[in-house]
């Protein structure tokens, strides 16, 4: 333990990123809990509305629920190609003996190029007229009955733009896990394969379990990433068709900058505020009663 | 630690107090277009929306050098944002937190009318009529930027005439010809397709062109008013005009008149289709005369290409040379910046503008100065022009300029879904009428 003399030390050199965090995080969220009791349009006099924006919000808003659900489906197919992707391709880079550094160089690049360039890229690939990567696949296979406008269409535009996030950072999370696999202690899996287990054994019941804390950090940066989603669907579709790929963030970010309803626009933002914690307190919830079980 | 806690939410509800406080205040009278005094050179600012590289900013930063001659100190400093949505986020923005500079470029949008109203705009008209240039301007070229009122709080920069260009050969092939009325496009674009051409070639990113299409038949059908009553709720797209236009642009999208992913195509795409003669027609504004009417025009279908103007309608209350003749975004002059530096700058600068602009190719929005056409021009550059000489009274204003901006942003959305086949008339409707109920009176107090 500390001696007392040092913790006061330590105390005071927290204090300046806590006061930065303040002015940087709680502030702003403070701000917007403020203003979301308020119709105020940027140049006119802030009136109070009291819960009107809540109940217009929870009640009366389609596009809202729209987007809400919308966000929930984009988190989803994020996570799945994220995590899942993530955790098969670290363990498949383990059991490979030569060229694992290139390897993961290469999974790692999406995550370095800019999102511009990024959602530029896959409006190409999506594209039909003139004819994109995906569709020419497509065609080439002999599956051109599937050949469609990708972006245009509203029953495959939220998969669309959910996928460039995916893909993006797979990588990153793919260099996370994999450190942490290969922490895992040689003699122990070597044990359990002297005993008999399978392959899928030793998975489930050595590298998993000893991975779960890095497991956890993974998913709930990868979920308050995901709820946080905004610049890829924004740039590609702007929400479009209608609302097909709307999501929270990018209704909230026109409800502020285009429709000007800033009060509004804040209620929308308490909202995804409070999402992001619950939906960690779930994780957390989750894999701890797991892990108790 | 919880102490600290607390002292930093007191902290910061004080700020947030003081914030509120803050902000408006110190606004000029808006209709003292003189102001007396000594003129003390200084750097102004110049917030707009055009490209980076276009006539109007080159001309303005070349007077703004002349200027600064005489009055040495003086500057003008241009922030150009062409991205029109973004810039509208810089405005709105700016407008919010009180700081826009001298100069701000704004269409008569709903949120410009609200900037005049509090005082923040010096009345172009005053100034114009001042400065003895207010009978220079084409009518037309000032109407635009008046709100529904009447009154006027921008200055124009240009004039452009919008037209549909369209391929001849491409037509001849599939035995069509240039459309008589609006109501014959739908079935022009069916046989187009039959002949394997895509018909019309759209920027769908961008939303407004297809909202243009939207204005078309109500503007046949009842006239300019119709907007303008829409869009406080005095008239919706349950009346006539409402449905004459939501049910031909579902037309439209039946009879796939627009490039297959036209959502996701934006500005040059849709261009190049048409000048690569894939697309049969292509609407656009007299701004793209130096790409469709020079010899910068693909030679393989330079020969070909024509326009027509907005096509009428059986019935129609407006006349053949009425439609989209935009002067584009206008600049408005910032009251509480207004001094005798702003004023005598503008008084030099606008004096001097015309005749720069007009030498450019473009047409002015005064009628004082002859537009030079270009060496490289086309036959079709010297028409487009003289089209302008022969305009009605009355002009179709663009729809983005004209709703509340939440309705304006809905009805680009469903637009899109109400060509592809996505919703239907009926849901068309009842979700527009429904947003402008809920948006419209916001706006329109």
């Amino acid at each position: 333990m500390l001696p007392n003399r040092s913790r006061t030390s330590v105390l005071v050199f927290l204090l300046p990123p806590l006061l930065l965090y303040c002015a940087a995080v709680l502030f702003p969220i403070l701000q917007s809990l403020f203003l979301s009791f308020f119709s105020w349009n940027g140049i006119s006099d802030m009136e109070f509305v009291g819960l009107q924006n809540y109940v217009r919000m929870l009640t009366a808003d389609d596009v809202f629920w729209r987007s809400f659900f919308n966000a929930l489906l984009y988190l989803a197919i994020c996570l799945v190609l994220q995590l899942g992707g993530a955790l098969v391709v670290a363990s498949l880079l383990t059991s490979l003996r030569r060229g694992r550094e290139l390897i993961k160089t290469l999974y790692l690049l999406p995550a370095v190029i800019s999102t511009v360039a990024i959602a530029f890229l896959f409006v190409r690939i999506y594209s039909i007229d003139p004819v994109g990567l995906l569709n020419q696949l497509l065609h080439w296979v002999g599956l051109g009955s599937f050949e469609r406008a990708w972006l245009s269409d509203v029953n495959t535009v939220l998969a669309a733009v959910s996928a460039p996030e995916g893909w993006r950072f797979t990588g990153l999370y793919m260099l996370i896990i994999y450190a942490a696999l290969i922490a895992v202690p040689k003699e122990l899996e070597e044990a359990a394969v002297l005993d008999g287990a399978s392959k899928w054994t030793l998975f489930t019941k050595i590298r998993f379990p000893y991975i779960r804390p890095v497991w956890i950090t993974t998913t709930i940066m990868a979920t308050t990433y995901g709820l946080r989603g905004f610049d890829i669907p924004y740039l590609m579709t702007n929400g479009g068709p209608g609302q097909s790929s709307e999501l929270l963030t990018t209704y909230m970010y026109k409800t502020a900058f285009t429709s000007t309803d800033f009060g509004y626009a804040s209620t929308i933002s308490v909202f995804i505020v409070i999402e992001c914690l619950v939906a960690v307190g779930l994780i957390l919830f989750m894999l701890k009663r797991k892990a108790d079980s | 630690m919880k102490k600290l806690l607390r002292v930093a939410a007191v902290a910061a509800a004080a700020a947030l107090a003081l914030t509120a406080c803050g902000g408006g205040g110190n606004t000029a009278d808006p209709a003292n277009v003189s102001p007396t005094g000594e003129i003390k050179p200084r750097e102004i600012s110049w917030l707009l929306s055009r490209p980076a590289d276009g006539a109007v900013i080159n001309i303005m930063k070349k007077l703004a050098d002349d200027y600064a001659k005489d009055h040495p100190g003086f500057a003008l400093n241009l922030i150009t944002t062409p991205d029109r949505p973004s810039y509208i986020q810089k405005l709105e923005t700016l407008a919010a937190a009180n700081k826009l500079p001298e100069l701000f470029d704004t269409d008569a949008t709903p949120f410009a009318q609200q900037l005049a109203k509090q005082g923040k705009m010096v009345d172009a008209d005053k100034l114009l009529k001042s400065l003895n240039l207010y009978d220079n301007y084409r009518p037309g070229a000032l109407d635009y930027q008046r709100f529904d009122d009447g009154s006027l709080y921008m200055i124009p920069f240009q004039f452009e005439l919008e037209f549909m260009w369209y391929n001849k050969a491409l037509l001849e092939k599939a035995g069509v010809s240039v459309p008589k009325s609006l109501d014959d496009v739908p079935a022009m674009c069916t046989a187009l397709r039959k002949a394997g051409i895509t018909p019309i070639a759209i920027d769908g990113q961008d939303q407004w062109p297809l909202e243009r299409y939207v204005a078309y038949q109500p503007f046949r059908e009842a006239g300019p008013d119709f907007v303008q009553k829409l869009k406080k709720g005095e008239a919706s797209f349950s009346d006539a005009a409402g449905q004459k236009t939501v049910k031909w642009m579902a037309e439209l999208g039946k009879a796939n008149c627009f490039q297959d992913g036209f959502s996701s195509q934006g500005y040059s795409d849709a261009q190049n289709q048409f000048t690569s003669g894939q697309a049969a027609m292509y609407n656009i504004g007299t701004w793209e005369l130096p790409s469709l009417a020079t010899d910068k025009l693909n030679p393989a279908v330079r020969d070909n290409i024509d326009f027509f103007t907005l096509p009428t309608t059986e019935g129609a209350v407006t006349a053949a040379n009425e439609f989209v003749s935009p002067s584009g975004i206008g600049m408005a002059v910032n009251s509480k910046t207004y001094d005798p530096l702003v004023s005598d700058f503008l008084k030099f600068a606008l004096e001097k503008y015309p005749a720069e602009y007009a030498a450019t190719g473009a047409l002015s929005p005064t009628t004082d100065v002859q537009t030079a056409i270009p060496a490289n021009a086309t036959p079709l550059y010297k028409k487009a022009l003289e089209t302008a000489n022969d305009l009605g009274d009355k002009q179709t204003m663009p729809w983005d300029t004209q709703l509340d901006p939440t309705t304006n942003g809905r009805l680009q959305q469903e637009l899109v879904l109400l060509v592809q086949g996505d919703i239907t008339p009926e849901q068309f409707t009842s979700t527009m009428n429904d947003a402008i109920k809920q948006n419209a009176p916001k706006f329109f107090k």
